[in-house]
């Protein structure tokens, strides 16, 4: 568009021009900046201390980094099936003719609203020894009271279903998003032939919906791998430190003990292995059937 | 079996999914309105024997849960405010405005959707340290305006307003920023909107960051705030179920005013908390 008084060049800078400061302060910078402070020894006292790689090189012999990253890597792998096949078992929900669908949509997409550290005090509540809901349920049929959130086998799995009730809703919407997409046409074709609705599901719905469930998954690795909030909240990492995951070993190691150095470092194995895993998803998922 | 059978049970099985996932909700509710003694007891009823919102009262009167609310209220407008103030236009430069490097930069933009906060929180917790910052509500605010999602979301709506308008415009001798504010804007409403939200719920819910940018209670965010209530109000569990009802009616306000909108902005941008 060539207009007179119409200057593209110096108009692109500066409307560009906002954005990229505050995103070279707050982003890029700190990028880098915590790169640099990984490859020291850096109290928040004493300041830097140049030491090359020695951090990373002490993280992989430092037995509560080895298990906070173990621990990342079970509450990943615990939480993410039922958060997809709730989800999508939601989403299927909603998009079926039931005269309930709208109420469900509200009641299961509702938890995703409130903050986590709402949802974690009120699960902390319910999985509670002595007087929670769920101890009063067992000992009501003669069971005896579990400690959901202090024993060792119980711990991990309290906090997955306090974070399956909080999000499984957000994946229902993005899933609903993808179903909405599929033409109608392929359903009713489908129901003249006679499909049932289970092979209407495995036949159609999960192969069209595949390019959805591919973002589903990968976002919902992620967000597992940054768990963090719910474990502060109902566990504290504990009992003996069994949920004690990442990133909360990386805020205690920085902001505890102010070891600003080795905290980097942890952070960015954390995001070196998100990098990783999202990469291969995306590679043997997506080329899996084509 | 017959149709109308099978009707039935899904009927029934979708009530029971129904009550399974909003009790949490009840019983969030229901403890609330209990007296202390009724809740830590070893005998158990459902109901509250004798209603009180005597726990209403005491969250508001003997804890800083107002204060906390005034502080997010406060981060939250700030954040989307300034987040609108610096994304919108450089989503109109990267829709409409032909300029040197700017494929470029837009793909740098776009990385940005990669780094997890997490990784940021020492080197900006140094900056901040630096700056005088910590322990200011800017701390909390600054990180979070600039979101690299909610460009992307402006761009593709922008890209879709005909070139046209903007001709007539510049042909009427209207200046960039004159046809921003006055077409691209109001034009770009909706997509504004689900900007808004996302950036919203991004900041209502930021836990690690505030926690550790902030040390003074009185200056906590809310969901700092509440994380915090167990260790200082111990086993008084109905007084902490009535913080956190408090704590969530903001949430809840915004969801009953907002939830097309809301439910739209997640399936377009898939932004997780």
């Amino acid at each position: 568009m060539a207009i007179p008084g119409n200057n593209n060049k110096r108009d692109g800078l500066l409307f560009s021009l906002p954005f990229l400061l505050i995103y070279i302060i707050f982003m890029l910078f700190p990028l880098l900046y915590g790169l640099f402070i990984s490859f020291n020894k850096w109290n928040i006292l004493s300041g830097a201390n140049f030491i090359g790689l020695k951090n990373y090189a002490l993280l992989f012999q430092d037995p509560k980094f080895i298990s906070s990253l173990l621990n990342t890597f079970e509450f990943v792998l615990l939480s993410t099936p039922p958060l997809l096949i709730i989800g999508f078992l939601m989403a299927l929900a909603i998009n079926s003719k039931s005269p309930l669908k709208g109420i469900m949509e509200n009641i299961y997409f509702i938890p995703y609203i409130f903050s986590m550290t709402v949802i974690a005090t009120l699960w902390a509540w319910i999985f509670q020894k002595d007087f929670g809901i769920v101890n009063h349920i067992i000992k009501m049929y003669g069971g005896s009271e579990i400690g959901w959130l202090t024993n060792e086998k119980f711990a991990m799995h309290s906090v997955v279903v306090a974070t399956v009730w909080w999000t499984a809703g957000f994946n229902m919407i993005l899933m609903s998003a993808g179903i909405k997409q599929i033409s109608k046409e392929v359903y009713e074709s489908a129901s003249i032939d006679g499909a049932s609705p289970l092979r209407v599901i495995f036949s159609i719905t999960i192969p069209l919906l595949k390019p959805t469930l591919v973002l589903c998954l990968i976002l919902q690795v992620i967000a597992s791998f940054n768990i963090f909030g719910q474990v502060y909240v109902m566990t504290g990492g504990g009992p003996h430190g069994t949920t004690r995951v990442l990133v909360q070993y990386i805020y205690e190691t920085g902001f505890t003990y102010f070891k600003m150095g080795y905290s980097a470092a942890m952070s960015y194995v954390l995001f070196l292995v998100i990098m990783a895993v999202s990469f291969i998803q995306y590679i043997l998922i997506g080329k899996n059937d084509e | 079996m017959n149709k109308k059978n099978k009707t039935i049970i899904y009927r029934i099985l979708e009530i029971l999914c129904i009550f399974i996932w909003v009790f949490p909700l009840i019983w969030l509710v229901v403890t609330s309105l209990k007296l202390e003694s009724e809740v830590i007891t070893k005998t158990f009823s459902f109901f509250p024997e004798n209603p009180t919102i005597a726990n209403y009262l005491k969250a508001f009167t003997a804890t800083n849960i107002l204060r906390w609310l005034i502080n997010s209220i406060i981060v939250s407008i700030f954040t989307m405010g300034l987040t609108l103030a610096i994304d919108a236009p450089i989503a109109y430069a990267f829709a409409k405005i032909k300029y040197p490097g700017k494929s470029l930069i837009f793909w740098i933009v776009m990385a940005g959707m990669m780094i997890p906060p997490q990784v940021l929180i020492v080197p900006l917790y140094l900056q901040f340290n630096t700056l005088g910052l910590i322990n200011t509500l800017s701390a909390v605010i600054l990180p979070r305006i600039a979101l690299p999602i909610g460009i992307f979301i402006l761009k593709q709506f922008f890209e879709g307003i005909p070139n046209a308008l903007e001709e007539a415009a510049f042909i009427d001798g209207a200046s960039r920023a004159k046809i921003f504010v006055r077409i691209i804007l109001p034009l770009g409403k909706s997509a504004i909107v689900t900007v808004i939200i996302l950036s919203f719920i991004n900041t209502w819910n930021d836990f690690l960051w505030p926690l550790i940018a902030i040390n003074d209670t009185l200056k906590y965010t809310i969901t700092v705030g509440i994380a915090n209530f167990q260790g200082t109000h111990g086993t008084e569990y109905s007084l902490i179920m009535a913080g956190a009802v408090v704590a969530s009616i903001p949430q809840f306000i915004f969801y009953f005013f907002f939830k097309k909108n809301i439910i739209e902005g997640i399936a377009m941008s898939g932004i997780k908390g």
